[in-house]
């Protein structure tokens, strides 16, 4: 692998010189694009003016930008975070400098969300470790522009190695985790619901700290599961009685607490989550589980478990550091994997309940139908340009379309949909034009695919008619028009009770229906109009 | 190990290379360069804990002046 260097002083010490090729001190003119990956390691120079000092780091945002906006953005690009090595305040509440620094970094964060060949190196990780005078040694710097004491480069190099095995990692994606003894103390079976050591003194607070550090885990996208050998009963009265639980059943995408080996358990959570053995991590208190699993499923990591309550907190750092920390994710990925987990949430929860119904009802289904207004024209105009699948006649609009025909009297109604898991957004818009003063035509009805399945719209699209009918109107006429990918729809209205009129030969139906009494819609949804 | 051959190990770390000898200098040896004479000076320093004042690693530009500053300082 050969590498590219940006730096503004000498740092072939740390980087050695094997594939590794340097630019010019505080030079951008050149980048080379004939090496498999690039670093920036900027330095903050030694400049008692500070006045100058900030001019000139906030020019390294502006440098960065021209270099990223001319490398290939397949290529790795690792920029590390700016450090002033050897700050020099002439007065105590000179902060400009650090703050220009504070800019830099908070910029690079910024372009490592939004690309994802950037990744951000927290170099204050290392420099930490010293004092300034440590971190710059003068005769050096003074004989070679190597501002970094180059006597640290040993210790660097095992830091660098240690974020490249890092940077090259893949993230982990599913944290699998066994129970007794590993999110609380004792065994549940044994001890009971209140005999379990979870919060209070220690080793009690030891797992609750625990907990609560997996929860933030969940919350920045990692997928919880658990696998354990315990009564099912216990569990739940467990989440539910125990008053120092934080962890519950809704922060796990999946759950197998049953007797049989985890082996076959931990196969079957990789499918229920649609997630490869190879993206898991199983963390068992249970030596012989752990072998288990190394012996059966190669594929899955098994960290060893620290031996007394009080490593856990080290135990989680490490597992963080390990395989789930964030380099490069963006923020719509870390949206993905949210509802992604959300989606495993409502696929376990289904295989749960006998009948469609019961499980509605216990997904707390909450629609709020919304005629459109200024504020949500953008939305609504970007779902008619976006939607294919659920779009009974895909016809697009942009936002001054929209604008056009509420002007035109048109009654245009979006939708937000959410449920236990969480709230959707706006996600569904139906255009409805007036033909006559009894007549309406459904001109446009769309949903986004990733809340189907759970009769929302046909709850939707009642609602909307039933408004409708309060308005006078009596008849309302519909259209499917047939496309590649909204088959899904083509007996929609057959579904919801409209007649068909007539069925061209290239697919297109018409639809008409009298609006005589009011649509009844399951009680599962609770609807409120706005 | 004598210093000589302590010195020689130090300098091929430094210079990334197994060629080197007592008869290297930084004239005929390609990898001994400016940079890496102070990666050899700073490793010295940390080897023999000593400390090389600028104007004394400038002199040791041959194998057997390294020989003879440390000599002088140990």
């Amino acid at each position: 692998m050969t590498t590219f260097v940006f730096r503004n002083h000498t740092v072939e010490a740390f980087f050695g010189y094997d594939g590794v090729t340097y630019s010019g001190y505080d030079d951008i003119s050149s980048v080379p694009g004939d090496v498999d990956r690039y670093i920036w390691f900027f330095q903050v120079p030694v400049n008692a003016d500070s006045a100058q000092l900030v001019q000139e780091i906030d020019s390294y945002c502006d440098q960065l930008d021209l270099v990223i906006a001319s490398v290939n953005e397949n290529k790795p690009f690792i920029v590390f975070s700016l450090e002033n090595l050897f700050p020099l305040r002439l007065t105590g509440n000179e902060t400009s400098v650090s703050e220009s620094v504070n800019r830099f970094n908070h910029h690079v964060i910024e372009l490592a969300k939004s690309h994802q060949n950037i990744k951000w190196v927290d170099f204050s990780e290392f420099t930490s470790r010293y004092n300034a005078e440590t971190l710059v040694n003068w005769k050096y710097y003074l004989m070679s522009q190597t501002l970094l004491n180059p006597k640290l480069a040993h210790d660097f190099h095992a830091w660098w190695q240690q974020i490249n095995s890092q940077l090259d990692l893949q993230r982990k994606k599913c944290l699998v985790l066994d129970l007794d003894n590993t999110l609380w103390g004792g065994v549940l079976g044994e001890d009971g619901i209140d005999g379990i050591k979870l919060g209070g003194d220690y080793p009690g607070n030891a797992f609750f700290y625990w907990q609560r550090s997996l929860l933030q885990l969940a919350k920045n996208g990692v997928i919880l599961a658990i696998c354990s050998k315990n009564n099912e009963n216990d569990v739940i009265q467990a989440w539910q009685l125990n008053p120092n639980m934080v962890l519950k059943r809704e922060h796990f995408a999946a759950v197998r607490i049953n007797w049989n080996d985890k082996a076959t358990n931990l196969s079957e959570l990789a499918d229920e989550l649609n997630i490869g053995l190879d993206s898991m991590v199983f963390v068992d208190d249970n030596p012989t589980e752990r072998e288990l699993i190394k012996q059966m499923l190669p594929q899955v990591e098994v960290p060893d478990f620290p031996e007394k309550p009080y490593q856990l907190m080290p135990f989680f750092k490490q597992l963080t550091e390990r395989f789930f920390r964030i380099y490069a994710v963006t923020n719509e990925d870390l949206v993905k994997t949210r509802q992604y987990q959300e989606n495993a949430m409502r696929h376990a929860e289904r295989s749960q309940f006998a009948d469609l119904e019961s499980y509605l009802y216990s997904l707390d289904i909450a629609i709020d139908v919304i005629p459109v207004d200024e504020h949500r024209v953008p939305r609504v105009a970007q779902m008619t340009q976006k939607t294919n699948q659920f779009n009974l006649t895909t016809r697009r609009y942009t936002e001054s379309d929209v604008r056009q025909l509420m002007e035109q009297g048109w009654h245009l109604f979006c939708m937000n949909e959410s449920d236990r898991f969480g709230d959707n957004g706006v996600t569904g818009t139906i255009f409805l034009e007036p033909l006559d003063d009894v007549t309406v035509n459904i001109d446009t009805l769309l949903l986004s695919c990733r809340i189907l399945g759970k009769g929302v719209e046909d709850a939707f699209v009642k609602t909307v008619l039933n408004l409708l009918r309060l308005d006078g109107y009596r008849h309302v006429k519909a259209q499917y028009l047939p496309t590649a990918k909204n088959m899904q729809t083509a007996d929609f209205y057959d579904r919801l009770g409209m007649t068909c009129v007539k069925i061209s030969p290239d697919g297109v139906k018409d639809y008409e229906m009298d609006l005589k009494q009011v649509f009844e819609i399951k009680n599962c949804y609770n609807i409120r109009v706005l | 190990m004598n210093l000589e051959e302590k010195v020689l190990e130090i300098m091929r770390e430094a210079f990334e290379t197994q060629d080197v000898s007592p008869s290297s200098s930084q004239r005929n040896c390609e990898r001994w360069d400016s940079l890496r004479h102070l990666t050899l000076a700073s490793e010295l320093e940390e080897a023999f804990d000593i400390e090389l004042e600028p104007e004394e690693i400038a002199t040791m530009t041959d194998f057997s002046r390294v020989i003879e500053m440390l000599q002088s300082k140990l």
